[in-house]
């Protein structure tokens, strides 16, 4: 190996002899890995030069290499496979997926060798078990995974090294592990950027990547007007309750809970669980359900997918067709419901040049929607148990038909897992099979 | 409008940064612009196939383009004789609103182009149709996460609707003039995704070609239609899905195409119903833009 370059950079002479020493193990330290991989030889000059710069490292010298001596065994076998250390992982992980054994995984790895050897492969493996060991939005692990890059060896200490990208494939590594951060939405703190700029020097990729990251995520972190909090609720009941009053976009409505789940043991022994029903319904909705005009059916529809972040779950909806054109009747205005001001104003507006603030578009001709449901079974019967207990506070809808337009949509609430069969949802009225009418009591009988 | 090209050559310096829709960008950083042009899958092999080879000729097609261009032609020279952009001057100059497209009838579909992520190897599925009173206009479909096996890419999941960049006759641009307004107005339905609004607006470079501007547009889910009104000032610059360093705010006078893309890596179906994109001029906003324009990261 091409020592000769670090001897031209030592000007002391004292410390030449000293080093002259040293550089008999370091050398023989590099041989292995230079042999092994033909990764940059470059590299590995440049990491014995190091060696030779830090006067700590020289002192430490004899323990590594003793050190180094006993785990060559283990080298060996792990020269076979190209993922080194999934499997320090992966022997950790059939105890338990915690964080602490993840931490110890962390620990191991740094005591094993002082020098950090294959460090990168190791945080590159371990980014890919965070989400496995549920760390994945922990901001103390992530500043301990940056933890384990040794500290001041990528620094670029000349205007050379500044200039070209100095050590590119540990630049990236670092950077991959603030992506990471970044797609699951996890602010750096300031021990990261302690970390980073320990590690990388300022100006550097990965201290660059951290303060943009910095800057736009505060501005993007309130953005939604619809908040949702990043653990959702276990219990089905509370997150039907948290996601109806969200879709209802009505502070009047009221959430109601029809029925608990529950499970009941019949005469013949069998068990039957009943699913919950979880429903909400406006003031303003139960006016216009009361309005409705009786001969004609009201539908309930679904299931409809609701997005949580990542939780898919799924509500119905009672609503009725849009009145056909011919039907309508103008609400005419009562000029007596209010002394105080005109209800109905007709103003010259032609005179005025202008700001008219409303667009030139037809209205969306769509069926009023009456009451909304989550339930845990979205078959008919639950959902008629929940047309029924309506029926309460609409009495008519003991009078109307009401018909059921529900399609084969999954029958558990909470299935994001699998990709169904395209969802014409919204659009088709036509492929949705329309079931006989449960009830259509009342009026016509 | 004041748009010199001295101007954009002093704001350009490139730096990667956050990603936003990571499957379109599949590199990490270090690498800046680079003039690859049409995306290539990795593995795909190079084409050979000499470009005016694809070209085919065709009296008809010829007869065709002839009959449309002089069409458009005729078109866009008396349209002027009217008012500028074929309406009367005095709706010109008062109009507060405009609405920019809605989907009437199925013709209005063909201005907008779907596409996912199987254009780089992924599983997801989009698909357009109108609505169900044949007033809105649907896109629905699968997201799945899975990337392709490649390699290279690491991310995946996505779709997008665009709408196709305007022409006019021979073939030349046509940019949307919005300067008058300076907010975006949306009458939409979706499902509770997350989507994101990109604006492409005409660039002078075309190392600039990938420029987009961003936005979030969150939606609340449910069987209601919602108004959402987004001010021009919020957009910011991103170039290849990295949100750039150096940003600098929509220039309105010559737009070409809006889209709307979703990815947030939930594996499942998603839906967005558009019943009309608008313009508006909401006049308690003074803003002019949202982010520093300070050089940062020196």
């Amino acid at each position: 190996m091409n020592s000769a370059p670090c001897l031209l950079r030592i000007k002391n002479v004292k410390a030449l002899t000293l080093c002259l020493r040293a550089i008999a193990p370091t050398a023989a330290l590099f041989r292995s890995p230079h042999a092994r991989s033909p990764f940059m030889h470059s590299c590995s000059v440049q990491h014995s030069l190091r060696s030779l710069h830090g006067t700590g490292a020289l002192l430490k010298i004899q323990p590594i290499d003793k050190d180094y001596g006993g785990k060559s065994g283990h080298e060996g076998d792990r020269d076979k496979s190209l993922v080194t250390h999934d499997e320090l992982f992966e022997r950790v992980a059939r105890m338990s997926r915690t964080k602490a054994t993840f931490n110890r995984v962390l620990d191991a790895f740094v005591k094993q060798d002082v020098r950090r050897r294959g460090h990168v492969e190791f945080i590159y493996a371990a980014l890919k078990k965070m989400p496995e060991f549920g760390v994945e939005r922990d901001i103390a692990v992530y500043n301990k995974l940056l933890d384990i890059f040794p500290k001041e060896v990528f620094v670029p200490r000349n205007f050379i090294q500044r200039m070209y990208n100095h050590y590119p494939r540990q630049q990236e590594c670092g950077l991959e592990v603030l992506e990471q951060m970044e797609n699951h939405g996890l602010m750096p703190n300031v021990e990261t950027k302690v970390l980073l700029v320990q590690i990388f020097g300022v100006k550097s990729h990965p201290v660059r990547k951290y303060q943009r990251l910095m800057y736009w995520f505060p501005r993007f972190k309130n953005l939604n007007p619809y908040p949702v909090p990043h653990q959702l609720s276990q219990d089905p009941i509370e997150l039907a309750r948290f996601s109806l009053s969200r879709i209802a976009a009505d502070l009047d409505a009221k959430v109601t809970v029809y029925q608990l789940p529950y499970t009941d043991v019949i005469e013949s022994g069998e068990e039957v669980s009943q699913p919950y029903i979880v429903g909400i319904q406006s003031p303003d909705q139960r006016s216009l359900l009361a309005q409705h005009c009786t001969n004609r059916p009201v539908f309930v529809e679904g299931p409809f997918p609701l997005w949580l972040r990542k939780t898919c779950i799924y509500y119905y909806v009672l609503r009725a067709d849009p009145l056909p054109p011919e039907e309508k009747v103008e609400e005419p205005f009562d000029p007596d419901r209010s002394f105080f001001y005109p209800l109905q104003l007709d103003l010259d507006l032609e005179r005025d040049m202008g700001d008219d603030d409303s667009f030139d578009v037809d209205e969306v001709e769509e069926g009023p929607v009456f009451a909304m449901c989550m339930v845990g079974r979205g078959d008919q019967a639950t959902l008629g148990q929940w047309i029924s207990a309506l029926q309460e506070t609409n009495p008519v809808l003991g009078r109307t038909a009401t018909l059921f337009r529900l399609e084969s949509g999954p029958r558990e609430l909470q299935s994001a897992a699998e990709p169904e069969p395209a969802p014409e949802t919204e659009a088709e009225p036509g492929p949705t099979e329309e079931e006989e009418p449960l009830r259509s009591h009342g009026a016509k009988q | 409008m004041a748009l010199t090209p001295l101007k954009q050559i002093a704001t350009r310096h490139r730096g990667h940064f956050l990603t936003l829709s990571p499957s379109l960008c599949s590199l990490v950083c270090g690498k800046r612009v680079n003039f690859m042009g049409v995306y290539r899958r990795p593995g795909e092999p190079r084409e050979t196939v000499w470009p005016w080879k694809k070209i085919e000729f065709s009296f008809a097609k010829g007869v065709d383009g002839i009959y449309k261009h002089l069409g458009l032609l005729k078109d866009e020279m008396f349209q002027r004789f009217v008012g500028p952009q074929g309406r009367p001057i005095k709706e010109h100059m008062l109009e507060q609103t405009q609405v920019q497209w809605e989907f009437r009838g199925p013709e209005s579909l063909s201005q907008w182009v779907v596409s996912s992520d199987r254009e780089i190897g992924g599983r997801s599925e989009a698909y357009l149709k109108l609505g169900r009173n044949n007033t809105t206009c649907l896109l629905y479909g699968t997201i799945c996460t899975t990337p392709p096996r490649d390699g290279e890419t690491r991310y995946s999941g996505y779709c997008t609707l665009c709408s196709k960049q305007p022409r006019m006759s021979f073939d030349r641009k046509r940019h949307y003039d919005w300067s008058s307004f300076n907010s975006l107005h949306l009458r939409i339905r979706g499902d509770g995704r997350p989507w994101m609004i990109n604006i492409g607006a005409e660039t002078y470079f075309s190392h600039q070609s990938d420029d987009l501007y961003n936005y979030v547009l969150y939606t609340r889910g449910g069987p209601y239609w919602e108004d959402v009104k987004i001010p021009f000032s919020k957009f910011f610059l991103s170039s290849r899905g990295r949100v750039q360093d150096e940003q600098h705010q929509l220039w309105l006078d010559k737009v070409n195409t809006i889209g709307f893309t979703t990815g947030n890596e939930a594996d499942g179906p998603f839906q967005l119903e558009i019943d009309f994109i608008g313009l508006c001029n909401d006049r308690a906003h003074t803003e002019e833009f949202a982010y520093e324009m300070y050089k940062r990261n020196p």
